[in-house]
């Protein structure tokens, strides 16, 4: 495979730890501008942990190695810097904040982009009927505008609720964490419409999962799969559908 | 009560009694309260519940009723331009230091809900209203219940009548009187007749900046049937204190819901004791506090369930920022033959600066077999998840932050079903939290 001189995101030999546990263990990865990958990997590998780190979330300890994002140092950078830059954590269990509206936090985080980049404020009327338009991209209700983030929301809500914010902010980098977990085939396609309607040269998506099924919808130029801490086999989208029909231990065992 | 202090409140007793009108009713009853405050004393810092209120003002407050030293309103224009918006639907009655001031309040009209001043009883045949704390045993919680009655000329009496339609009212304490002039006596004796239905809304606030010694005491008869929706907004001067009490009895199938909101004053003290004393009444009591720089917002809540299947819900969300300390404190007593009894407590405290101090404590106490009482009580920091969920998004870390202390006070303020009053709190509250501009945005 060629890979451009500056890929989006690169990350080489990355370690880290977790209250002094080893879970990643000498990660390297190279996602292009313009590419799907997907992360693959049985429970406990540290898929999850590499899409927080990326995101910035205290906690992790990184031992070694270097994230460089558009040719800057990651992991220098604190988590709200990170997003205004452009990367988005589409979260596995995104969490229910009563109190504070949908439509409050949508307009702050895309205001606080703007700002980044020296744009004005969004437009409060404009905003509202770009927001909408998402929304029925993913099929959720008006009243989910004044409501609390995530609040009282079913897992697919709060699932497609991350795509739509997503789609709203439109990350240079998504890394979206087992954003397929608890969905049933409806809400699955729905969430992978959203993250197809984002695929552009410009941007790139990690797609983290345990499974192929979301992989169907959302095709990856390329698979990687983790095991214990590090890339055991990277491939095209074929590696899935090897992976689902021999299962993981086919490649743990290669790697051990 | 220290000696100094019991001698100053009495000589400032007796120069008052002096000086009032003998027109004023209640002369017997002031005189009583204050024999009884003189043999009881005011509480003090070692008294049960009393560890976290501030005692200290009381020490170079003058007692004497703002009224009798201060010049007669004629600055009502200005007190005029202090008061909040009109809401709609509620007849408004506004008491400056304590007394009925006309010019600025609705004309007493007919309805379901009988408005009089304590004042207006002078000019009637009619009794004034008995006192408002039963005689004999007043434990230390009722004492500036006493000190209230000593002094206070007075009062708003609102009577219920029997009968399915609400009636709306809203009383306005406006305190005025910097403190070395005089104190205020706000007082509410509230009657509701079975089935009778009232929306009060209670609202202590300051002309400017005054450093007001305020004590309040309110009252609330809740007969067989009946429903009060009480609002009760301290909004007090940055430099005023206040010591508040609160007493209510719910008969058969009485509704007491009770909204509370402190966000003023540099000391206050709110004493609340609520009797379940009817089969199947339920109280729900919603209270928030806001603590900022060095104030000291101190609640005492006890509530005792005297008969069988009644029902309590309280909640309390408190907000400590600087070096403020907010507390409150929890009774439940569940008294023998109380079966049935529901009664849950969610208290939570949030701690916003390394300084500032918060104490929830939930207590129970139940005699009774057949009860189901839970109670949650915790005090802490930001959640971690929450904070970085937003920041993850982009938003920076003070934003990030005032949203989730807005979040946190949800509990108390979505409760609030009149909406335009909810809508004044709202407001009251982001302007209160820093950099409110920013938090309008989340109402």
């Amino acid at each position: 495979m060629t890979r451009s001189a500056t890929p989006m995101l690169a990350i080489r030999d990355l370690s880290v730890t977790v209250d002094g546990k080893q879970i990643l263990n000498g990660l390297t990865l190279e996602l292009p501008a313009g590419e799907v990958h997907a992360v693959m990997g049985p429970n406990g590998s540290g898929k999850s942990t590499l899409a927080h780190v990326l995101a910035g979330r205290p906690g992790y300890e990184v031992t070694s190695g270097t994230v460089t994002y558009e040719g800057r140092d990651l992991l220098a950078l604190a988590p709200e810097e990170r997003a205004r830059a452009g990367v988005f954590l589409g979260f596995q269990y995104p969490v229910e904040i009563p109190g504070v509206n949908n439509v409050y936090l949508l307009k702050a985080a895309l205001n606080a982009q703007r700002k980044e980049r020296g744009l004005p404020e969004v437009d409060a009327f404009e905003f509202l009927s770009m927001v909408r338009e998402k929304m029925q991209l993913m099929q959720m209700e008006d009243s989910f505008l004044s409501r609390g983030v995530n609040e009282g929301f079913s897992g697919g809500e709060k699932k497609r609720n991350e795509i739509l914010q997503m789609l709203v902010l439109e990350p240079k980098l998504a890394i979206l964490d087992e954003t397929d977990s608890g969905l049933d085939i409806d809400a699955l396609k729905i969430v992978a419409a959203g993250v197809n309607s984002l695929r552009s040269p410009e941007r790139s998506s990690l797609v983290v999962t345990h499974y192929q099924r979301l992989l169907e919808y959302v095709v990856p130029d390329v698979v990687h799969v983790l095991v214990r801490g590090r890339i055991a086999r990277s491939g095209d989208r074929t590696l899935a559908a090897e992976l689902e029909r021999r299962g993981y231990d086919w490649v743990s065992g290669e790697a051990a | 009560m220290s000696h100094p202090l019991a001698a100053r409140i009495a000589e400032q007793h007796a120069r008052a009694a002096r000086a009032l009108s003998a027109h004023l009713p209640g002369a017997a009853r002031r005189s009583a309260a204050m024999e009884a405050l003189a043999a009881a004393g005011l509480p003090g810092s070692r008294d049960e519940n009393w560890k976290y209120a501030n005692l200290r003002p009381l020490e170079r407050a003058s007692f004497t009723p703002a009224a009798l030293t201060a010049p007669d309103s004629a600055a009502d224009a200005a007190l005029a331009a202090a008061l909040p918006a009109r809401l709609e639907g509620f007849a408004r009655y506004v008491f400056v230091d304590g007394v009925f001031a006309p010019a600025l309040s609705d004309a007493p009209a007919a309805g379901p809900a009988q408005f009089r001043t304590l004042g207006a009883f002078a000019e009637s045949h009619d009794t004034p209203p008995a006192a408002l704390l039963p005689r004999g045993e007043l434990g230390a919680d009722q004492r500036f219940a006493l000190l209230n009655e000593a002094f206070a000329t007075d009062g708003a009496a609102i009577h219920v009548a029997a009968g399915h339609e609400a009636a709306r009212l809203e009383l306005i304490f406006v305190a005025s009187a910097e403190g070395q002039l005089g104190a205020s006596y706000p007082r509410v004796e509230l009657r509701l007749e079975s089935r009778g239905q009232l929306e009060l809304i209670e609202r202590h606030v300051s002309a400017a900046a005054a450093a007001s010694f305020v004590t309040s005491a309110v009252s609330a008869q809740i007969g067989r049937g009946a429903a009060l929706d009480h609002y009760r907004l301290q909004e007090l001067s940055s430099r005023a204190i206040l010591f508040d009490t609160l007493t209510a009895t719910l008969a058969q199938e009485a509704s007491y819901r009770l909204h509370a909101l402190g966000s003023g004053a540099a000391a206050a003290r709110s004493t609340l004791s609520m009797r379940l004393a009817g089969e199947r009444s339920a109280l729900t009591l919603s209270a928030a506090a806001l603590g900022d720089r060095q104030q000291v917002q101190d609640t005492y809540a006890l509530v005792e369930h005297q008969a069988p299947h009644a029902r309590t819900e309280e909640t309390f969300r408190g907000i400590s920022a600087g070096r403020a300390r907010v507390a409150f404190n929890g009774k439940i007593v569940v008294a023998r033959g109380a079966h049935g009894t529901d009664s849950r407590q969610s208290l939570r405290g949030l701690l916003a600066g390394p300084e500032a101090e918060i104490d929830v404590r939930p207590q129970l106490e139940i005699y009774t077999d057949d009860v189901r009482c839970s109670h949650g009580a915790t005090a802490g920091k930001l959640d971690d998840h929450m904070l970085f969920y937003l920041l993850s998004r982009g938003l920076d870390h003070d934003t990030a932050q005032r949203a989730l202390k807005w979040a946190f006070l949800e509990d108390v303020v979505a409760r609030i079903e009149v909406a335009a009053l909810r809508r004044q709190i709202e407001e009251r509250l982001a302007g209160r939290m820093q950099d409110g501009a920013a938090l309008r945005e989340l109402i």
